[in-house]
C-alpha cells in the first residue's frame, strides 16, 4: 500500500488528502460517503455501569438478539430467492445460536453481576466461545467461529447507539461500503442503487466476495489492509475498482480526473456493450466461441446480456457450500433454472470438485496435508457414489431441453472416466426404467492434470469434448501451489510447458473432431487469449463480463498471426521470453482497442 | 433423574448439525439436560456448549435428565442417536 499526502496546508490533521492503492477486484467508479460496516476491528469499551442503568443495557442487548434474528431471517429469504436455492441451514444455526441460554444468560449475567454495559458483555461472553472454537483441532469447528464472529459483527452493529444500518440507507443515496471484511450476505442483501461501491481491508480478485461484486457490477477495492479503520462514516471518498486505488479528502484535481476517468471507463463499457450482438470472429474469418462462468443460478438471468452464447463452466460445488448437502430435488431445481433460462445454448455443468481450497463442510472432514493432490473432487464422488448418483440423476432429469454438457474434473486416468461414464449411464438406466424420458447429453472432462495430457489421445476417443482447468493444470504442470505466496511468481500461465500441454490437447482433440474449451483466469487475459486462440482453442469461458472485451480482441486480430505466434512461443526457453515477445508485439495494439478499464492495464497484467 | 449412555454412530461426530438436533430436542424439554463427554459436563441446551465438546464418531456420551419428562426426553435422544443423526453411519 502506499500513501501520498499532496496538499496538507489547507486542512486540518485529520483530513489530509489520501492515495491509498489495493488490489482492483470488481472495475467501475464511485464517488460518495464512507458507510461503516461493523466488524471485529472495532474497539469495544469496558464501563462498569451504576444500578439504575442496568435495566436499559439489558433491554438493549435483548433487543439487539430481537433485531439481529430478524435480520437473518431476511438475508435468510433474500439469499434464497438470489441465489435461486432452498433453506440454508447456515442461517437456521445462526438463529438457535441467537436462542442459546449459555450465550444470553452470560451475557445478562455480565450486565447484572458484574454491571457491565451490554456491549462489553457481548464482547466478553462471545468472543470467549469464538476463542474456544478457533482452538479446537477440527476445520469445520473452525468454520463455526467465523459464523460466530459474523453474529458478534451484527449484535455490535444493532447495539449502536445511532447506529446505521444499511436498511436505513435510501436507494439514491449510493454509499460505499466500507469494512474490514466484507461478507457475501451483506452483499445479497443489497438493494439495487443503495450501494455504488465497495472497499475492504482483505481479500484479493478471487474471494467470493469479488466474484459476487463483479457479477452485482458494483466496484471493489480489496486487500487495503487498514482502511477501515481510518475512513470516517460520512467522509467523501473516490473509488476506483479498475486501478484499485482509494482516495479520502480528494482535492479538486483528483475529482476531475476521477471524473475523466469514469467517462472512459463508461464509454468504453458503452462501447462494449454494442460488441453484444457482433460475431466473435477474427478478421480472418476464425470463429471462437464465448462462454461464460457462473457461481450461482441467478446468473444466468444476465449472461446473454453480455454477448455469451452459453455457459461454460458452472460450479457446482457452490450448491454444497452449505452445512447440508442439497436434496436432489433441490439440486434439480438449480440445475434446470439454469438449462432452462439459456436454453437453446449450452451448459456445461461441473460435477461436484470438493476438496483443494474449496473445503464442503460434511464431505471433507479430514484434514489433508496436500489438499489440491488429495481427496478432492472426481475421486470424492467416485467413493461417495450416493451423492455422485444423486447429483447425474438431478442433472438428467433437469436436462428438459438436451442442452446439458456434464463436465468430469480432475480426471487423471481412462478406469476413472469408465467409471463416471458407467455411473451416468447406470443413472440413466434407472430413471427411464421408472418412466422417464431423458434428453440426450454430451459428456466431457477437465484437462487439468498432466497425466490426462500424456494419455489425451486416448481421453478423446471417448469424450464429446475437452475443457481445460488452466489454474489446476499450471499449478501441477510447474509444481507451484498457487496459494503459497512465497512463489506467486513462479506461477506462470505462459511457461512453454504450460502451452506445450495446451497444445497437444487441442492437437489431440481436433484429430478426433471435438473441441477444446479453456475456462479459468487465463481465457479473460488480453495477451492469453491471442496465445489460445493461437494454439487452436475453440471455445473460451470467463465472468460474463470479460465476454465483450475478450469479443473486441478477437475481432481484432488475424488468426494466421496469432498462429504463428503461439507456435514461435512454443519454441522458447521461458515465461519471460514468451512474454517480452507478446508484449512487444501486441502491448500497444491492445491498448488501442479501448478497453482497458474495464480488462485492467495490459502492463500490469503481464507482471 | 436418568442417566442414559449412547455412543455417537454418525461418521462426521457432533457437528453443527447434529448438535442442532439435539437442542432441538432439549431445548423444549421442562427437564434438566446435562451432557457429559470425556469427564466435561454442559448445559445439553446450550448448542454452543454442545458443539465446542467436539465429539467424535465413536464416543460415548453421557446425558443427564432430571424432571418430569425425562422420559420422553431419553427416548427422544435414544432414537435420534439410533439413527445415526439420519447421516452416514460409521
Amino acid at each position: 500500500m502506499t500513501t501520498s499526502t499532496k496538499n496538507p496546508a489547507n486542512n486540518e490533521a485529520l483530513s489530509v488528502r489520501t492515495v491509498l492503492t489495493g488490489v482492483p477486484a470488481s472495475p467501475g467508479f464511485a464517488m460518495g460517503r464512507v458507510f461503516p460496516v461493523i466488524n471485529r476491528e472495532i474497539s469495544v469499551v469496558e464501563e462498569t455501569l451504576p444500578e439504575s442503568r442496568l435495566a436499559d443495557e439489558e433491554q438493549l442487548f435483548l433487543k439487539a438478539v430481537n433485531m439481529t434474528s430478524k435480520e437473518i431471517a431476511q438475508i435468510k429469504e433474500i439469499s434464497e430467492t438470489r441465489a435461486g436455492m432452498k433453506d440454508s441451514l447456515i442461517f437456521a444455526t445462526h438463529l438457535m445460536i441467537l436462542q442459546d441460554p449459555g450465550l444470553l444468560n452470560g451475557v445478562l449475567d455480565q450486565i447484572r453481576k458484574h454491571h457491565k454495559n451490554a456491549r462489553w458483555a457481548v464482547h466478553v461472553v462471545l468472543g470467549a466461545y469464538i476463542d474456544k472454537f478457533e482452538s479446537i483441532d477440527s476445520a469445520a469447528m473452525r468454520d463455526k467461529a467465523a459464523d460466530l464472529r459474523d453474529l458478534y459483527n451484527r449484535l455490535m452493529a444493532a447495539m449502536e447507539d445511532s447506529g446505521p444500518v444499511l436498511e436505513d440507507v435510501a436507494a439514491e443515496d449510493g454509499v460505499i461500503l466500507v469494512g474490514h471484511e466484507l461478507l457475501p450476505s451483506l452483499l445479497m442483501s443489497i438493494k439495487p442503487g443503495q450501494v455504488t461501491g465497495l472497499a475492504m481491508d482483505t481479500g484479493g480478485r478471487t474471494s467470493h466476495v469479488a466474484i459476487l461484486a463483479r457479477s452485482l457490477q458494483i466496484p471493489l477495492v480489496s486487500g487495503l489492509r487498514n482502511f477501515a479503520a481510518m475512513a470516517k462514516a460520512g467522509e467523501i471518498i473516490l473509488l476506483d475498482g479498475s486501478r484499485g486505488t482509494v482516495i479520502i479528502n480528494p482535492n479538486e484535481e483528483d475529482i476531475r480526473d476521477f471524473h475523466e476517468r469514469q467517462e472512459v471507463f463508461e464509454k468504453q463499457r458503452r462501447e462494449l456493450f454494442t460488441m453484444r450482438q457482433l460475431e466473435p470472429m477474427t478478421r480472418d474469418g476464425k470463429y471462437i466461441t464465448l462462454h461464460a462462468n457462473i457461481e450461482l443460478p441467478s446468473e444466468a438471468d444476465r449472461v446473454t446480456d453480455f454477448g455469451a452464447t452459453g455457459i461454460g463452466l458452472y460450479r457446482s460445488e457452490f450448491l454444497f457450500l452449505r452445512k447440508n448437502a442439497p436434496t436432489q430435488d433441490e439440486q434439480q431445481d438449480a440445475y434446470r433454472y439454469i438449462l432452462e433460462t439459456m436454453s437453446p445454448c449450452p451448459v456445461m455443468i461441473r460435477t461436484l470438485d470438493a476438496g483443494g481450497d474449496k473445503l464442503v463442510s460434511g464431505i471433507n472432514a479430514v484434514n489433508e496435508s496436500n489438499p489440491f493432490m488429495g481427496w478432492r473432487s472426481i475421486r470424492v464422488c467416485l467413493d461417495k457414489t450416493d451423492l455422485f448418483c444423486a447429483q447425474l440423476k438431478a442433472l438428467l432429469l433437469a436436462n428438459t431441453k438436451g442442452n446439458l454438457r456434464i463436465l468430469l474434473p480432475m480426471i487423471s486416468g481412462m478406469s476413472e472416466l469408465r467409471r463416471a461414464k458407467e455411473h451416468i449411464r447406470k443413472c440413466r438406466q434407472e430413471l427411464e426404467a421408472a418412466g422417464h424420458k431423458l434428453a440426450p447429453v454430451k459428456i466431457g472432462v477437465m484437462i487439468e492434470v498432466p497425466a490426462a495430457v500424456m494419455i489425451v489421445d486416448k481421453l478423446a476417443k471417448e469424450v464429446d469434448f475437452f475443457s481445460i482447468g488452466t489454474n489446476d493444470l499450471i499449478q501441477f504442470t510447474l509444481a507451484v501451489d498457487r496459494t503459497n505466496e512465497l512463489i506467486t511468481n513462479m506461477f506462470q500461465p505462459h511457461h512453454p510447458a504450460v502451452l506445450s500441454m495446451i497444445y497437444q490437447t487441442v492437437r489431440a482433440a481436433h484429430r478426433e473432431g471435438i473441441p477444446v474449451a479453456v475456462c479459468g483466469e487465463m481465457s479473460a487475459d488480453p495477451m492469453s487469449v491471442l496465445l489460445l486462440v493461437g494454439l487452436g482453442v475453440d471455445e473460451l469461458s470467463m465472468t460474463p463480463w470479460s465476454v465483450m472485451s475478450t469479443k473486441k480482441i478477437i475481432r481484432s486480430i488475424n488468426f494466421e498471426d496469432v498462429r504463428e505466434t503461439a507456435l514461435t512461443v512454443l519454441q522458447m526457453d521461458d515465461a519471460e521470453s514468451v512474454n517480452a515477445y507478446l508484449h512487444k508485439k501486441y502491448a500497444q495494439p491492445i491498448m488501442d482497442l479501448g478497453i482497458s478499464s474495464v480488462v485492467g492495464q495490459v502492463e500490469n497484467s503481464k507482471k | 433423574m436418568i442417566v442414559k449412555t449412547l455412543v455417537v454412530s454418525n461418521k462426521l461426530g457432533i457437528h453443527a448439525r447434529p448438535a442442532g438436533m439435539i437442542v432441538d430436542v432439549t431445548g423444549q424439554a421442562k427437564s434438566d439436560v446435562s451432557i457429559v463427554y470425556e469427564g466435561s459436563k454442559a448445559n445439553a441446551k446450550s448448542i454452543l456448549n454442545v458443539m465446542m465438546l467436539a465429539i467424535p464418531a465413536g464416543s460415548e456420551v453421557k446425558f443427564e435428565i432430571d424432571g418430569e419428562d425425562e422420559e420422553n426426553v431419553a427416548s427422544q435422544l435414544e432414537s435420534l442417536f439410533n439413527d445415526h443423526f439420519n447421516e452416514e453411519p460409521c
